[in-house]
């Protein structure tokens, strides 16, 4: 009885959520770097880089803006990570079962998990500095850009699965892999991770050669290291997400890890073949490409699904 | 038990900044030569981020300050600016002859002086400009001192 | 049109107003007329067309004489057309070439900060390189400027300009800024996404180079000059020494030659390669960036292997080259080339077929051919417009009458078209320095120049990888020089980026200024407002 009292906080703070998703994180960021840098034809980072950049910016002064609200200041990037982490709880992590699951989780997912660029979006305007509201504005304008091809390119296998439950459409789909019966669907699902991401090409917020650091630019210490882990925590997720619809479930924790490591890798090497997008070039792409494949994809879709049941 | 644990936590942070030294980079009135350098040690042949360094574009994200050039009039009160913006530690490297010294530039009208002049520099790279292997030398040789000294501090 | 024939058409249309025509050197004509008539002259040159105005000097003729004296430089292929106006030391004003030739502002402005001549009309009197808290009414390249005038202040010097009124957002970027090497200060105003405004400050660079060469011998201007860019060190000590070489009466010997120009061209392969590598970092394409400057290493080891330090190589010394090019260097050479021209195919081959890449290139920041010749741009800035701007072409100076570079050019105008050029531009150059090793003249590296260079006035003209480099220097018999002028092509070509920046993207604003290559130390040893709605 204790234990089931106990089961949630350890839940959070240690397996799926907590330690283990930033541990996870960790993992994902170094190999996202290291990779990178081998692709450019360098050595790249140390295989304790990410935790050294981490704890360096933990013990890093913090020093606050003096136009901005100290309380939207220190606690949107908490609100971030808060966000991810519980996201993480409905998502099956390491291949087990999610922690918590119900009908209809899986939007509840996909808000939280916009928590992180909502709430860098909120920061940018609070910093009141000229080059986080360029950022913050463009990172809101991308999320408007984005969002919906993403939510329904994993809306895909849900209307196959008959579910709106992420636990129940990975069951449901474990035996096929929806990846060869909707390729045009995980294509957009992808790319529209990138975008969540803020991957190259869709790092307009952040470009660091226009606008320094876009939202980020005034943090430092705390909030800018626990952004950061936010930023890990959504890749993990959105990893897990992708690898579970389109890659046929994820049953165990050796599939989750080589499917996962799959789409990282391929994510990666688009990071580094493609050239940044200006922001209207961004939107414009998913407004007329993005969306009009997902819709392409899902007209497909309900037509087999009603000749099925005809 | 605080007690017990702050060297600890001294030792966590040292080498946590040591393995994590985020740049940025300012030109004071240089010619160049040292900045394509620079640039030139985070190109595969001589990747800095093998040390962990990566270049930042907003002060407020850096540790190191690398700066070249002899200080002009007009850059000074950026370089004061770009220096107080950046959050504690924060060390200071002066890369070249004229960061030193102002180099081929002693006898210019515009030129102020060094750039220990304007802010405390706590590592000098010579050269003219010094090759990118000498600038990574430099970092390492800071990173080291940086390691040192606050081992000695903690054993106090 | 050969020079001789350009001199007297010039020598022809300038007849109404010439006080005096003198021809100093075999390529130039020295016109004296009178201040009031400055506009007219330049407008009949322009009106002919006779070419460019391509630098304006000023000179302090000394406490005795009393007077000051504005040089307008003008080339046409080769030949060199100077109006010379003399002013009184104090109070003296020209009128403003700005209607006739845009790139005159920037000209101007350098003349009125540096010798305090007023110039009427002038759309923007503002300073270009002497910092802001300079005290006002102290001019650097008088012969009687006390440094000990200008005390450094210690409190902050006021901003270089008010910020707009509150209702317009405005993004700077620089002079610490990831986008730029160097400092500098723009200033764009954006309405969302898109500039309506940009201006910019100059001068963070600015050393005050040109007074320090008058303390100094031509020896130990040679290594002060070479440090003025150290991206086209060499380009700038090979003017440098040309000219003096020119006012001494000394040949320089064909080897020595034949050695600058091979420097000079693997100095442009390692800049275009820089420039590439670094217009891909602010594209976003950190790829491009990685490879191309992995691939530059090769040149600079060549650099290395033959003078010693990668950057700065002061190959030049006064009268000829420090080092030779000995076989086993040759072979290196080749092997470099070879593989550097491989890979500049690979490079030419992204840059025009990449659908994102070109995305941010293609279309952007057209600037017409009228416009570019227009507006006074130089360089492969100029040649991507379509126009025919080299002055190792239009005027082969040393040993480019030998080993001639044919001219690479785009009529596109646009951001890729400048791309296109400067790298076709490098095959050139390899082929180039291929021939010279083929064909290295015997004979000595150097020849012996006095100490003290004869009296006189020279103009050379060089093209840096950037575009053309002009240096005015002028001897009064001594072991030091008179006056150095040295005009950068980064200065003409501002007027570019910022004549495209309004109406562009924010995003687009670091590609424009990497386009045109600029070099801050270059300019600066130094604003325009300009509004959507026409403020």
């Amino acid at each position: 009885m204790m234990f089931s009292a106990l089961k949630p906080i350890l839940q959070i703070l240690i397996f799926p959520a907590g330690l283990f998703l930033v541990a996870s994180g960790i993992v994902v960021e170094w190999i996202d770097r290291k990779l990178v840098a081998r692709l450019q034809n360098r050595v790249g980072p140390r295989w304790f880089q990410i935790l050294a950049d981490i704890v360096k910016l933990l013990a890093k002064e913090e020093i606050l803006p003096s136009a901005a609200n100290p309380w939207l200041f220190i606690g949107l990037p908490m609100i971030a990570l808060a966000g991810c982490m519980t996201a993480a709880l409905y998502v099956p992590l390491m291949g087990l079962s999610p922690a918590y699951s119900f009908s209809g989780d899986l939007i509840v997912t996909l808000y939280l998990l916009s928590l992180l660029t909502l709430s860098k979006g909120l920061a940018g305007w609070n910093t009141s500095s000229r080059f986080s509201l360029v950022g913050a504005t463009r990172g809101l304008t991308q999320l408007f850009a984005y969002e919906a091809p993403f939510l329904l390119a994993l809306l895909g296998p849900a209307i196959v699965a008959g579910s709106w439950q992420i636990d129940v459409i990975m069951q449901r789909n474990s035996s096929s892999w929806i990846i060869l019966t909707q390729p045009i669907g995980f294509l957009v699902a992808l790319i529209g991770l990138m975008g969540k991401l803020e991957l190259p090409p869709f790092d307009a917020p952040e470009a660091e050669t226009e606008i320094v650091a876009g939202a980020m630019t005034d943090y430092s210490g705390r909030g800018l290291a626990i952004f950061n882990i936010a930023k890990s925590v959504e890749f993990v997720i959105g990893l897990t997400l992708v690898a579970a619809f389109y890659l046929g479930g994820l049953n165990n924790p050796l599939e989750y890890l080589l499917k996962t490591f799959f789409i990282l890798v391929v994510l990666i090497g688009l990071q580094t073949l493609l050239t940044r997008l200006r922001i209207d070039q961004t939107v414009g792409l998913w407004w007329r490409y993005g969306a009009i494949l997902v819709l392409i994809q899902w007209m497909i879709l309900i037509i087999w699904k009603e000749s099925i049941l005809l | 038990m605080n007690a017990q644990w702050m060297p600890i936590f001294e030792k966590l942070k040292t080498w946590a900044r040591v393995n994590s030294p985020w740049a940025i980079h300012f030109n004071s009135g240089s010619c160049n030569g040292c900045d394509i350098e620079i640039l030139a040690t985070l190109t595969p042949r001589y990747d800095l981020e093998r040390f962990g360094v990566k270049l930042q574009g907003s002060p407020r994200h850096a540790d190191i300050l690398i700066c070249t050039g002899p200080v002009t009039r007009q850059a000074r009160e950026r370089l004061l600016r770009t220096y107080e913006q950046m959050p504690e530690p924060r060390f200071v490297v002066a890369v070249g002859s004229c960061a030193i010294s102002s180099g081929a530039f002693q006898n210019c009208y515009n030129v102020i002086g060094s750039i220990d002049e304007v802010i405390p520099v706590d590592a000098y790279i010579p050269g003219c400009p010094p090759r990118p292997e000498a600038i990574i030398d430099g970092l390492v040789k800071l990173l080291q001192h940086v390691s040192s000294s606050s081992k000695m501090e903690i054993a106090k | 049109m050969n020079t001789i024939a350009a001199l007297e058409q010039a020598e022809k249309l300038l007849t109404p107003w010439t006080k005096e025509a003198v021809r100093p050197e075999p390529n130039r004509l020295d016109v004296t007329i009178a201040g009031l008539d400055l506009y007219a002259c330049a407008a009949a040159l322009k009106q002919e067309p006779w070419g460019y105005l391509s630098a304006i000097t000023g000179l302090d003729l000394g406490l005795e004489v009393g007077e000051l004296e504005t040089l307008y430089h003008f080339c046409e292929g080769a030949a060199i057309t100077t109006l010379r106006v003399r002013l009184l030391r104090q109070g003296g004003s020209v009128p403003t070439l700005y209607p006739l030739f845009p790139v005159a502002s920037f000209f101007e402005r350098e003349l009125s900060e540096m010798f305090g001549i007023e110039v009427t009309g002038t759309p923007d009197p503002s300073r270009l390189f002497i910092p802001d808290d300079w005290p006002v009414n102290v001019y650097p390249l008088l012969k009687d400027f006390d440094p000990k005038v200008v005390q450094p202040r210690q409190a902050d010097s006021p901003r270089s300009f008010q910020p707009q009124d509150g209702q317009t957002f405005y993004v700077p970027i620089g002079p610490q800024h990831p986008a730029l090497k160097e400092p500098g200060h723009f200033e764009f105003t954006v309405d969302g996404e898109v500039i309506v405004g940009a201006r910019m400050r100059l001068g963070y660079v600015h050393r005050g180079i040109e007074k320090a060469t008058e303390s100094q011998n031509w020896v130990q201007n040679l290594y002060l000059l070479e440090r003025v860019c150290g991206i086209c060190s060499h380009t700038h000590a090979t003017a440098y020494v040309l000219g003096v070489e020119r006012l001494a009466g000394v040949e320089t010997p064909p080897r020595a030659q034949a050695i600058r120009e091979l420097i000079a061209g693997l100095e442009r392969i390692h800049s275009h390669l820089l420039w590439l590598g670094v217009s891909a970092h602010e594209a976003g394409f950190d790829t491009l960036f990685m490879y191309s400057w992995r691939d530059r290493e090769t040149v600079m080891d060549i650099l290395e292997n033959l003078s010693g330090n990668r950057v700065n190589y002061s190959a030049n010394i006064i009268g000829g080259v420090k080092f030779d090019i000995y076989p086993e260097h040759a072979k290196t050479i080749r092997q470099g080339l070879d593989f550097l021209e491989e890979r500049i195919r690979h490079y030419l081959d992204i840059v025009t077929t990449d659908i994102l890449f070109l995305q941010r290139t293609r279309g952007i920041g057209r600037i017409s051919r009228e416009e570019a010749a227009h507006l006074g741009l130089l360089g492969p800035t100029a040649r991507a417009s379509g126009v025919v701007r080299d002055v190792r072409i239009e005027a082969p100076y040393g040993p480019y009458s030998h080993y001639p570079v044919s001219i690479v050019t785009s009529e596109a105008g646009d951001l890729e078209a400048r791309f296109v050029v400067r790298l076709k531009e490098l095959f050139v150059t390899i082929n180039t320095i291929r021939v010279i090793m083929d064909n290295l003249p015997e004979s000595d590296l150097s020849v012996r120049v006095p100490r003290r260079i004869p009296a006189g006035e020279t103009i050379s003209r060089v093209e840096a990888p950037r575009g053309e480099v002009f240096y005015f220097i002028k001897s009064d018999g001594t072991d030091r020089p008179e006056r150095i002028k040295v005009r950068t092509p980064s200065l003409c070509n501002w007027t570019a980026v910022l004549s495209k920046a309004v109406g562009s993207q924010l995003a687009d604003a670091p590609l424009l200024i990497a386009g045109m290559d600029p070099c801050f130390s270059c300019n600066d040893r130094m604003i325009t407002v300009k509004r959507l709605d026409g403020k």
